[in-house]
């Protein structure tokens, strides 16, 4: 089942000049890798505790956060349909898309400059800790060299962040998720903000910050500072 | 005599072929044991259940009279987990007892065993009377085995003097390879699948926090960075953990006046 020669190939070359690197440098050399190889725009290694939020563990490429950044916008895509269903979503061709499962993120990516989204699911078991998400500014499916080699990669992210180097989650992985990706901190506590607001669950709460977002055209980042700050309130 | 002894293999729900199965039907009971084997991945996954069906199918497919299962434990011994019958049981702890026999030796070795009673008289002079008057006289044991990695043994006993042939000893060994790759893989996901969970609520706890500090704000209408003070007061004060009471503010099991009175709200 498991390709042992193409994952040490990959191996090989996310280690070669630190072979003890740890789970940060580990996956960041990951997403370059894919980058690289597969010519893509963008791949990011992204974590998922629940569908209502995620961590952008590492990424390299223009587009990097293109993608994950719209899904938390408009609630919906790719890499929350691969999160939930634990398959992989291949979109060869997002102006395809546009019509059909996801016409919001499709014609936002497109705008973006995505024309092709691989999203790939770090399964654990039955369940999962989030995506392997790839993503070019050209259309076209991966090739199955491509593709056998970014499942293989999402299998050593998925083990790297599970295993390495601490036996379970240890301070290295727990110090890195305390730095990375504050400025989404924002969009969680305008959340609790609003749930008081509205005395509402916090998905609701989210919910009605995003249709903000999507109905003032601004991202859900603006809206979130300006309730923080205190510029904006869901009660009036 | 083995029929009569299993109650759990009597729950395998599985028609049993005639006594003296064709090779055809003994293919289609093959057949069926290796997807048994194979099925280690499901949520109701039982290690004992797995064993018992591996020592009862081995009994049938191989034409033995009993058949018993070790692992190992975690310190290297071997423990006794499955066996077609009592009398099988009692043989096998026996083995383990007087820590020689064929199971122990393929366990060791990493290698198959076979063993005449004339050859078990003079390999393991202990083991070899019991197993007599057990009414045994044909054994061998197959390692369970992935790669290098052993990490059990399969047993089977004859009543009669017929030995294995060498078919049946690589079926024996198919059967114990197959049992134990099933064996890792299903404690490999059970490995990761507690890491998964340890790391998704680590993550989901910074979320927690964060929506808890928001609330606070708004309650008190404070900044977001004095929320967090009082918050991390409270936590003091009560010696409790900020993960657990971030999550009692979220769903509301914590009340907006208990937050603000008591000796955490001076700054």
């Amino acid at each position: 089942m498991r390709d042992d020669g193409r994952r040490a190939r990959i191996m090989a070359a996310v280690t070669v000049r630190d072979p003890a690197a740890g789970v940060s440098e580990l996956t960041q050399r990951l997403c370059r890798f894919a980058v690289d190889e597969m010519a893509l725009s963008g791949c990011a290694l992204v974590l998922m505790p629940t569908a209502e939020s995620t961590t952008v563990l590492a990424g390299a490429g223009r587009h990097a956060r293109t993608v994950t950044g719209l899904q938390m916008e408009l609630g919906e895509g790719p890499c929350l349909q691969a999160y939930a269903s634990g398959v992989p979503v291949l979109l060869p061709d997002l102006a395809a898309e546009n019509a059909n499962r996801w016409p919001a993120f499709a014609t936002a990516a497109l705008a973006a400059g995505v024309r092709a989204e691989f999203s790939l699911p770090l399964s654990v078991g039955p369940g999962g800790i989030g995506t392997l998400d790839l993503c070019r500014d050209t259309p076209g499916m991966l090739s199955e060299e491509h593709l056998a080699d970014a499942l293989v990669a999402a299998d050593i992210a998925r083990d790297a962040v599970l295993y390495q180097p601490y036996a379970q989650v240890g301070p290295d992985l727990v110090e890195l998720l305390a730095t990375i990706g504050t400025d989404r901190v924002v969009i969680h506590q305008a959340t609790g903000m609003i749930a008081v607001q509205l005395d509402e669950t916090m998905s609701n709460a989210l919910a009605r910050l995003r249709a903000a977002a999507f109905a003032s055209g601004r991202s859900i980042y603006d809206i979130a500072q300006d309730v923080v700050e205190r510029q904006v309130r869901f009660d009036e | 005599m083995s029929e009569n002894g299993g109650g759990r293999a009597a729950q395998s729900g599985e028609p049993g072929p005639d006594v003296h199965s064709s090779d055809v039907s003994r293919e289609a009971v093959l057949a069926r044991a290796f997807v048994r084997l194979a099925d280690t991945l499901a949520s109701d996954f039982d290690v004992v259940d797995f064993l018992q069906s591996l020592a009862t199918d081995s009994v049938e497919i191989l034409g033995a009279e009993a058949a018993g299962v070790m692992l190992a434990d975690p310190r290297g011994g071997l423990r006794l987990i499955a066996s077609s019958d009592e009398r099988m049981r009692l043989l096998e702890l026996f083995e383990l007892q007087g820590a020689q026999g064929p199971c122990l030796d393929a366990f060791s070795s990493g290698r198959p065993v076979q063993a005449s009673a004339a050859d078990s008289r003079a390999r393991w002079p202990v083991f070899a009377p019991e197993a007599s008057d057990a009414g045994f006289q044909m054994m061998c044991a197959v390692p369970l085995r992935v790669r290098t990695d052993v990490i059990g043994a399969l047993n089977l006993f004859r009543g009669t003097d017929e030995p294995f042939t060498g078919a049946e000893m690589d079926i024996a060994q198919a059967m114990a390879e197959m049992a134990a790759i099933g064996l890792i893989q299903e404690r490999a996901l059970r490995e990761r699948s507690l890491l998964a969970e340890q790391l998704q609520a680590a993550l989901n706890s910074r979320v927690i926090i964060e929506q808890a500090k928001g609330m606070l704000a708004e309650y008190l209408a404070m900044n977001v960075d004095d929320a967090f003070k009082l918050l991390r007061n409270y936590v003091r004060d009560h010696n409790r953990k900020l993960s657990e009471v971030a999550r009692d503010i979220v769903n509301r099991k914590i009340s907006r006046a208990e937050l603000t009175t008591g000796p955490g709200q001076q700054p």
